[in-house]
């Protein structure tokens, strides 16, 4: 089968890395930015096409992967589906949950397998800690906190930047831990968050939303693009008969590199593992396509995904908690 | 020579704060009171102190101070009883477990004349200070947000009976915080959010044991903080205070008893952290001598205490509401 990517950023680069590990070949890719379409088909001997519609709609392509800034999703996602395409999209599926819905309705009609990439589900530690929970080692889960975030998304005229397109931490990078909580504990009946959105403290973002589930289980989920450096993601889940822990920067490797010209290097923690949760979602995806095996992330899932943090900016605007 | 009080053993601080007084030169542990017989004469045996058994005698001896460490709802009627014997007076975290116990407590001190401080021992930690120093150094720009834990093991005993405690996790872990904040910031809390459970030790207590409340302060910082009885009987310390504080400039993490050894022994079979770091009781219980001494209030004082109960309070108030709810200031 022959993927055509759409952006060819961070995750549109990773995602024709992926899918080539799948043993997919990716036959057309496209960006405005043609520096960056053109280098990603020179690495994977593809075909730059300046229009994203001209990928879409050729014969030759099977997959549509999708990794634009998020509110164009929503137009790639639209031709997509009338062009009968696989489509693999990425987190958050679209920027609004009306157009999440259209879309929705659209790919049941026409039975198309639209995958959405909430990576969290893939990640080895957040599946360690899902066996742990079931195995019951810590008893009945009472209470969660999460943490993910760093340094505000880098590059001057970045999208991300513009919290109208991005909508800031709490829509962009929240989303996959709020995910995670439902596809753990289920529906989500109440949210409250506090970000920086009305601040006007751009790039800068920081965002503390507490969940409350269907079944009582209490979150607090904290999201930061206010860090000058580093990337940390810290989970901690209390169940009434013990307590585990999470934290990325314990690594099994350090690397700190003397540099002639600089005073020092940074330290880049890594933990590596043979499958990435990138290459694993793919072949969730795959598999899905070939074997007709429903994967762990639904449409639905998405939509709801999408829903949660939309309430989360909604209650961060009127400073009153948000029912679902 | 300052001469000392401890009424009541209830609350556990009260053991580490009589080894406090006796490691100050110009303070004396003259007597306990305690209305548990057998716990008060045990602890005078152990601080090689006199155990008086009735009330009026105990505040009738020449004692300069005492320190409550009561059940929370105990702290009013011994406070005002000590106030109106004289006493200068250190009452143990929260003030009350009401705003109108706080400021019948505080009105009854002034009265009297004597002095009236809260113990938040947290104000002398050699790590907050230094944090403090930071953020009033300005070197971490404007204060946006603040993420904040306080949580523990449940203490057991009486904290879980709220006739005694006058409520469970977020009663007793909400005020350290919400102290230090307001104490480190210069600035009051505006509004709070709170939801609460108590799945940590379901069917077990009646009171909360988990809590996550979401505060505004003064000038629109968002504040998260966590107030928890969540630490298992297997967890290496009794808990933790933890900060983060995101400026316009920079960043802070403060993990405040992060000063540890880690201990793996096969007598405990569970790993166990070794603090090492300096003791805040005895800067807490030195403060308390010194303001005997020269005649003023200790550092936190009541109206300290008093603004900490009233963020509580009104976090209760917006559990059972369902809404953020504005936190009203007394006057006093
Ligand atoms: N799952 C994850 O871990 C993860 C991580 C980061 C981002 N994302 C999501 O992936 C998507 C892309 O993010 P990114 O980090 O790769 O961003 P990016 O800015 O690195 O890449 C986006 C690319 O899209 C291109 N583009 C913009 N408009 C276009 C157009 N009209 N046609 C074609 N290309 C266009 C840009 O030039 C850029 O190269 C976003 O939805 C984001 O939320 C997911």
């Amino acid at each position: 089968m022959n993927v055509g990517i759409l952006g060819c950023g961070t995750m549109g680069r990773l995602h024709a890395e992926m899918a080539e590990k799948c043993g997919l070949k990716v036959v057309q890719c496209s960006d405005v930015n043609s520096q960056s379409g053109k280098d990603l088909a020179k690495n994977f001997k593809a075909k730059f096409v300046k229009n994203w519609e001209d990928v879409v709609a050729n014969k030759e392509v099977d997959i549509v992967a999708i990794a634009t800034p998020t509110p164009l999703h929503f137009p790639m996602l639209d031709m997509a589906i009338k062009k009968g395409k696989y489509i693999f999209c990425e987190k958050p599926l679209c920027r609004t949950v009306e157009e999440c819905k259209k879309v929705i309705q659209k790919a049941e009609k026409a039975k198309i397998k639209l995958f959405v990439g909430h990576v969290v589900r893939y990640f080895h530690e957040f599946e360690a800690i899902h066996e742990q929970i079931k195995s019951g080692k810590i008893g009945e889960v009472g209470f969660i906190k999460m943490y993910r975030g760093g340094m505000p998304p880098q590059g001057k005229n970045s999208w991300f930047r513009d919290f109208s397109k991005s909508g800031g931490v709490t829509f962009d990078c929240m989303i996959h831990d709020i995910d995670w909580l439902r596809y753990i504990f289920g529906e989500v009946k109440t949210v409250y968050c506090q970000n920086l959105i009305e601040k006007n403290c751009a790039p800068l973002d920081y965002s503390q939303v507490t969940v409350r589930m269907k079944n009582g289980v209490l979150a607090l989920v904290i999201g930061t693009w206010a860090h000058p450096s580093g990337f940390r993601v810290k989970v901690e889940v209390c169940g009434s008969d013990g307590l585990m822990y999470y934290d990325n920067m314990e690594t099994p490797l350090e690397v700190q590199l003397r540099e002639q010209s600089k005073v020092s290097g940074t330290i880049v923690p890594e933990s590596p593992v043979i499958k990435s949760p990138y290459q694993k979602e793919w072949e969730d995806f795959i598999s899905w396509i070939k074997d007709g095996k429903e994967p762990r992330v639904s449409m639905y899932d998405a939509l709801k995904a999408v829903e949660i943090v939309s309430a989360c900016l909604r209650s961060a605007k009127i400073k009153q908690p948000v029912n679902l | 020579m300052v001469k000392l009080g401890i009424m009541s053993f209830a609350h556990l601080h009260a053991y580490s704060y009589a080894h406090c007084v006796n490691l100050i030169p110009e303070a004396e542990l003259t007597a306990i009171w305690d209305d548990d017989k057998e716990r008060g004469k045990e602890a005078s045996k152990q601080y090689q102190t006199n155990f008086v058994e009735d009330l009026d005698k105990f505040l009738s001896l020449p004692i300069d101070g005492v320190i409550i460490t009561s059940e929370n709802v105990n702290h009013k009627p011994m406070a005002i009883k000590s106030a109106e014997a004289g006493k200068w007076i250190l009452c143990e975290k929260p003030l009350a477990t009401t705003i109108e116990d706080a400021m019948l407590m505080i009105n009854t001190c002034k009265k009297a004349g004597v002095g009236l401080g809260v113990a938040f021992p947290c104000r002398f930690l050699t790590p907050i200070l230094k944090a403090k120093e930071y953020i009033r150094s300005g070197k971490l720009g404007t204060i946006l947000s603040i993420s904040c834990t306080n949580n523990g093991s449940y203490p057991g005993g009486w904290f879980g009976d709220v006739k005694l405690s006058g409520g469970g996790a977020v009663m007793d872990h909400t005020v350290h915080v919400a102290d230090l904040l307001r104490w480190m910031l210069d600035k009051e809390f505006d509004s709070v959010y709170c939801e609460l459970g108590n799945q940590m030790h379901k069917g077990i207590l009646e009171t909360d044991d988990m809590g996550c409340l979401q505060l505004e302060m003064e000038g629109g910082i968002q504040v998260s903080h966590i107030a928890s009885w969540n630490r298992p009987k297997s967890f290496p310390t009794w808990g933790d205070v933890t900060m983060e504080f995101i400026g316009t400039k920079g960043v802070l993490y403060l993990d405040a008893f992060n000063q540890k050894l880690n201990i793996y022994s096969d007598f405990a079979m569970k790993t166990e952290w070794g603090f090492w770091g300096d003791n805040p009781d005895l800067g807490l219980i030195q403060d308390f001598v010194n303001s005997i001494q020269e005649k003023r209030d200790p550092m936190s004082k009541g109206i300290d205490g008093l603004r900490s109960v009233e963020v509580t309070v009104f976090a209760y108030e917006s559990y059972k509401a369902g809404k953020k709810v504005k936190i009203k200031k007394s006057k006093c």
